[in-house]
């Protein structure tokens, strides 16, 4: 009886979530600079055609309106159409989200695993965490453009490489922290002193022991790859959500940020719906 | 030992890029034109940018403006995660769904359009100093959400725990449990976050110059200086464009092995 | 401790299963396919209804047109007409058409279908903006007396014929196919919105070269839709791509080192780099800045103070001339070749700033009523000569005492601020000049026009040489006799020159990148570029040695 309702009050806060969502990026698209303007109103030859084709979308109308209207267009099914391409919104991200949802989960897997690989051994040694976690630091330093650049010049790599090693290098700063705490627990040191080997030591300590925090940073990560996912799109030219949703900034297309903003929080809630679930079975 | 030498480095960097300002004959502004993309020179040690700028007086520059305003941000940002994480594990109910829904709100908007309005509220003959402050508080004002929901996590585990439990038990005031207890073991998690936050905060102060905001010409960008490294054609004339990427990695050691020993400490 | 290796081992073989993947690829190019990339994707492949730069690329490469602008002469030569003639009036032409044409699909194009395109073309409810050029586009008629003979009755002149018909793209009467069924040289075979648009061999189209092999040579084209220079040029040269068009100058000596048979310098484009300053009497600024910027000694003394040369020595690395007009020198027919104008000299500037008011105190310069001499200059984020440019403004004005702030922002950002708000002091961006006709720039010279940037939409001219601008404009627009129209747009340039409404900076070169292995390319400073004469190119794989006739088709 009591899991429907918890379930039901999950569902209930993401939704509410992307309500708001949606009526915050209406109110931040609608005032910021530049959304009555059309690039082509430069252009002295497509000037006229723009200025008349602004005036026949018909842009001045109040907020009140527009939120309305994408309201009433949700409920009927009807995501609007986008202002840069003419198109569907459901079409446009329809589409897109596919090659996201591919390009996320390889790169948060690809990542997570670089992480673990290098925290585990590294956070284990006594001495010289700085020099073996030197390639990760590097990379925590490197912009996303020049790593791209740097795949390009080398002809290897792409945006799934690119994103596992921002991912890593993030991640691997908290797990080394947390695993080095791990290591250093009584009956870790007790364990130790029994000569069980390494990997039971991972396996029966460490692991469980972090399980919980890992689950804590999986929200985290989700929200740093999410946020990768715009750059990483926009210089590999990967058709995906975060392309998208980039042109859309650089067009005021607000049709479409307000369902690339309704993705995001329908994703974030579900995230910190799983994190959190997760951590209650476990306590149960 | 290893602090000591961490800390002598990072106070050897920042007394040299100060020497380097001041003695310099050299302003980070002036343009010696008939040496743009100079290669290393007594004139120019580390040779000069494309407009015929002193590398060694910009990236001095840079450093002192970037590393403060970077930091100083993390700082404030990690604090806020902190503060509203655990907030949210000690307040009623009804106050941590509130607090925990604003944190996912904040994560699922285009903030990019706030910053946008932020550009057109400051006047335009505003200092590039005054941007580049104002660009680091409102990189400050967003950076804690994704991080606050880790701490709130790390925190209600905490709650339950054996020891919170027998400090409680044992009648220590909340101030005392929540420095004996609670922030240090916080700590693996707001490290790592404050480190990760100095060199986004520096690049994203850099890509922000692209809606006006940041540090503006002529002041140099330690950002726009790593941010130029994606294009091949600059890469391929010097090698001293590098230069501000492995000082960034430098002081990124130093920061780490700081928060390394304050772990150990613990 | 060997644990650690295994682990360490396991990363570095999951990193190459990550780097399997490579960082950019083209689609496969099918056999005898050139390749490019534009920018962006096309908003429409409708050639009614083309209303910005991706869409006309697709429209010149698909369309079958009546006559096309013959890009280097100007003049224009007959297509899918035979011939045509203009009567004395200029109120009448006539258009007599090739026999035996077909669409791509098969079917045979006749008058009917011709005046069908221009109907739909002259119809409000296209809005194709082609129709203004007609100037009263409800009035125009067009009638087809036979199957190869179309009429079109004017109310008035017009001025530009050849240029006008060249965007006229003839379909199949009732038929619009959106570029799917065409009488020009390709037709839109495939397009996936984010990645390419691939166009093909129209089988039935007209035209055959010198030895009656008939074109386009191409079996088709992809245009890669890709706004990554590194990507781009690292593709081209792995011979991916056939041509870079625009190559920005930073990458010039790169892809020189690397392919130097490949690039070309064309010199000076008919584009320019400009400042200027707000003189829009709406503009909410204090009423002293208003004045200088109303003040045409303040503009010139700014002209003077900047050093043009070294712009285009440093920002463009060379590969940018100068700028003292608006008609660059590359445009022959137009340029003003006796134009006087103020010379740099930073003595001069100060003088002139001196008498028209301003005084220096310290290394600050004051107006007459004390305020210090401080403005911003906005500009577009993303182009990094311009950028560059800026930072050299910046400093060359600070020797004269102006002390500036740069401000880049982002497009709509700054079209709200220089449209709409007319909220920004001085500005510094480029204008994008297609064709060498002075008359395509009118929107920018006439007082009363939304684009008229220094001071938009005046009701009337503010100033006497604006109004004698928009005279000499309005002449050139009526007159059908060529010296009268240079004399005009030579005073235009002069007085341009005068009063630095605009304050020329330089004109970017072309830089174009083209494959060894293409035939038939000839260099073209003026859109679209070096694929004008698409038709006749081919791609020479060294397999077949037929290149021999390459460039017959005139």
């Amino acid at each position: 009886m009591r899991l429907p309702v918890k379930i039901a009050a999950r569902v209930g806060r993401t939704l509410l979530l992307m309500v708001f969502a949606a009526a915050g990026t209406i109110l931040l698209v609608r005032f910021a600079p530049g959304f009555f303007s059309d690039v082509r109103e430069m252009d002295t030859k497509y000037a006229p055609g723009a200025r008349s084709e602004m005036q026949a979308e018909n842009y001045r109308q109040s907020t009140w309106l527009i939120a309305s209207q994408v309201a009433k267009g949700w409920l009927d099914g009807d995501f609007g159409q986008s202002r840069q391409f003419g198109v569907p919104v459901s079409e446009l991200v329809g589409a897109r989200i596919r090659v996201s949802a591919l390009l996320l989960a390889q790169g948060i897997f690809g990542g997570w695993l670089l992480a673990i690989c290098g925290a585990l051994p590294i956070s284990g040694l006594r001495s010289d965490r700085l020099l073996w976690g030197l390639p990760f630091t590097i990379l925590l330093a490197v912009p996303t453009a020049a790593m791209a650049t740097a795949c390009i010049l080398a002809e290897t790599g792409g945006p799934v490489l690119v994103l596992s090693l921002l991912i890593a290098a993030r991640e691997f700063k908290f797990l080394h922290g947390l695993l080095e705490r791990a290591w250093r627990s009584p009956h870790l040191l007790y364990g130790r002193a029994q000569g069980l080997s390494w990997r039971a030591l991972v396996r029966m300590h460490i692991l469980p022991n972090a399980a919980q925090q890992l689950c804590a940073l999986t929200t985290l990560s989700i929200v740093t790859a999410l946020g990768a996912l715009v750059p990483i799109e926009v210089i590999f030219t990967v058709p995906g959500v975060g392309q998208l949703a980039w042109s859309a900034v650089m067009n005021r297309d607000l049709p479409v940020l307000v369902a690339v903003s309704l993705l995001m929080a329908c994703v974030v809630g579900v995230a910190g719906m799983i994190s959190k679930d997760i951590f209650t079975l476990e306590a149960a | 030992m290893k602090n000591r030498f961490s800390a002598a480095v990072l106070v050897l960097m920042i007394a040299s890029a100060a020497l380097a300002l001041r003695l310099a004959p050299y302003n980070y502004a002036s343009q010696d034109r008939d040496a743009a993309m100079a290669p290393s020179t007594a004139r120019h040690v580390t040779g000069t940018d494309e407009l015929g700028r002193d590398r060694t007086v910009r990236v001095a520059a840079a450093l002192l403006i970037g590393l403060a305003g970077a930091a100083a941000a993390a700082a404030i940002t990690t604090t806020i995660a902190a503060g509203i994480g655990v907030l949210a594990a000690f307040s009623p109910p009804w106050a941590t769904a509130i607090l925990m829904f604003v944190s996912d709100a904040f994560l699922s908007l285009p903030w990019l359009f706030l910053l946008m309005m932020a550009r057109s509220l400051l006047p335009l003959t505003a200092s590039p100093l005054e941007t580049a402050v104002a660009t680091f508080l409102v990189l400050a004002a967003f950076g804690w959400p994704a991080c606050a929901r880790a701490v709130y996590r790390g925190a209600t585990a905490l709650r339950s725990a054996e020891w919170m439990i027998q400090g409680h038990a044992c009648g220590l005031q909340p101030r005392q449990l929540i420095r004996l207890h609670l922030v240090p073991h916080l700590r693996p998690l707001l490290l790592p976050q404050f480190l990760i936050c100095v060199p986004v905060f520096i690049v994203a102060e850099a890509n922000l110059g692209a809606l006006g905001l940041g540090v503006g010409e002529p002041m140099p960008s330690w950002g726009a200086m790593l941010l130029e490294l994606d294009n091949s054609a600059l890469l391929a004339r010097s090698h001293w464009v590098f230069l501000p990427i492995v000082l960034l990695v430098v002081v990124l050691l130093i920061l780490e092995s700081f928060t390394a020993e304050v772990e150990n400490h613990a | 401790m060997r644990s650690l290796l295994r682990s360490s081992l396991l990363s570095a073989s999951l990193m190459a299963l990550l780097t399997v993947s490579a960082p950019c690829q083209a689609a496969p190019r099918q056999p005898g396919e050139l390749a490019w990339t534009i920018h962006y994707d096309p908003k429409t492949f409708d050639p009614a209804k083309v209303d910005e730069q991706a869409s006309e690329l697709v429209r010149y490469l698909t369309g079958g047109v009546l006559l096309r602008l013959n890009r280097q002469t100007q003049e224009p030569e007959p297509q899918l007409a035979e011939s045509f003639r203009v009567s004395p009036q200029g109120t009448l032409i006539v258009f007599k058409l090739r026999g035996g044409m077909r669409f791509s699909d098969g079917s045979a194009l006749t008058s009917a279908d011709v005046a069908w395109s221009l109907h739909r073309v002259l119809a409000p409810a296209t809005q194709d903006p082609v129709a203004d050029e007609f100037l009263s586009p409800r009035e125009v008629t067009v009638d087809a007396p036979d199957k190869l003979t179309v009429r079109v009755h004017l109310p008035r002149r017009i001025i530009g014929v050849g240029k006008i018909f060249d965007e006229i793209a003839i379909e199949p009467a009732n038929r619009p196919s959106e570029g799917r069924v065409t009488s020009g040289p390709f037709t839109v075979a495939d397009y996936k919105r984010g990645q390419y648009v691939r166009l093909r061999r129209n089988p039935n189209y007209w035209r055959h070269d010198a030895a009656g092999v008939q074109l386009p040579y191409a079996t088709g084209l992809r245009l890669d839709i890709l706004n990554n220079r590194e990507q781009e040029i690292s593709l081209f040269l792995r011979g991916e791509y056939d041509l870079v068009d625009a190559l920005s100058p930073d990458y010039f000596a790169l892809v020189a080192k690397k392919s130097p048979q490949s690039v070309q310098d064309l010199g000076a484009s008919l584009n320019t780099e400009q400042l200027w300053f707000n003189q829009s009497s709406a503009a909410p600024l204090p009423d002293f800045e208003k004045a200088w910027f109303q003040n045409r000694g303040f503009r010139v003394a700014v002209s003077q103070a900047i050093h043009r040369a070294d712009l285009a020595r440093i920002a463009y690395d060379g590969h940018a001339t100068p700028a003292f007009g608006f008609i660059s020198p590359a445009n022959r027919l137009w340029h003003n070749d006796d134009l006087k104008y103020a010379h740099e000299s930073v003595a001069d500037a100060n003088r002139m700033l001196l008498a028209s008011g301003f005084h220096l105190s310290g290394n600050q310069l004051y107006d007459a009523a004390g305020h210090p001499v401080k403005f911003s200059i906005v500009t577009n984020s993303g182009n990094a000569a311009r950028q560059k440019m800026a930072a050299m403004i910046q400093q060359d004005l600070a020797v004269i005492g102006m002390q500036v702030t740069i401000v880049p922002l982002d497009f709509p950002a700054l079209i709200e601020r220089l449209m709409h708000k007319q909220d920004y002091e001085a500005c510094l961006l480029g204008v994008s000049n297609t064709e060498p006709d002075p008359t395509s720039m009118m929107n920018m010279w006439l007082s009363s026009s939304p684009n008229h940037q220094w001071n938009p939409s005046e009701q009337t001219p503010a100033t006497e040489w604006e109004a004698e601008i928009d005279r000499q404009m309005q002449a050139q627009a009526s007159s059908p006799l060529r010296n009268e129209r240079k004399r005009s747009v030579d005073l235009v340039q002069q007085i341009v020159a005068d009063q630095q409404p605009f304050i020329y900076l330089v004109y970017p070169n072309v830089l174009q990148a083209v494959s060894p292995q293409l035939r038939g390319v000839q260099a073209l400073i003026v859109s679209p570029g070096p694929v004008w004469n698409i038709d006749a190119i081919r791609r020479d794989d060294g397999r077949d040695e037929k290149g021999s006739h390459q460039g017959g088709a005139r």
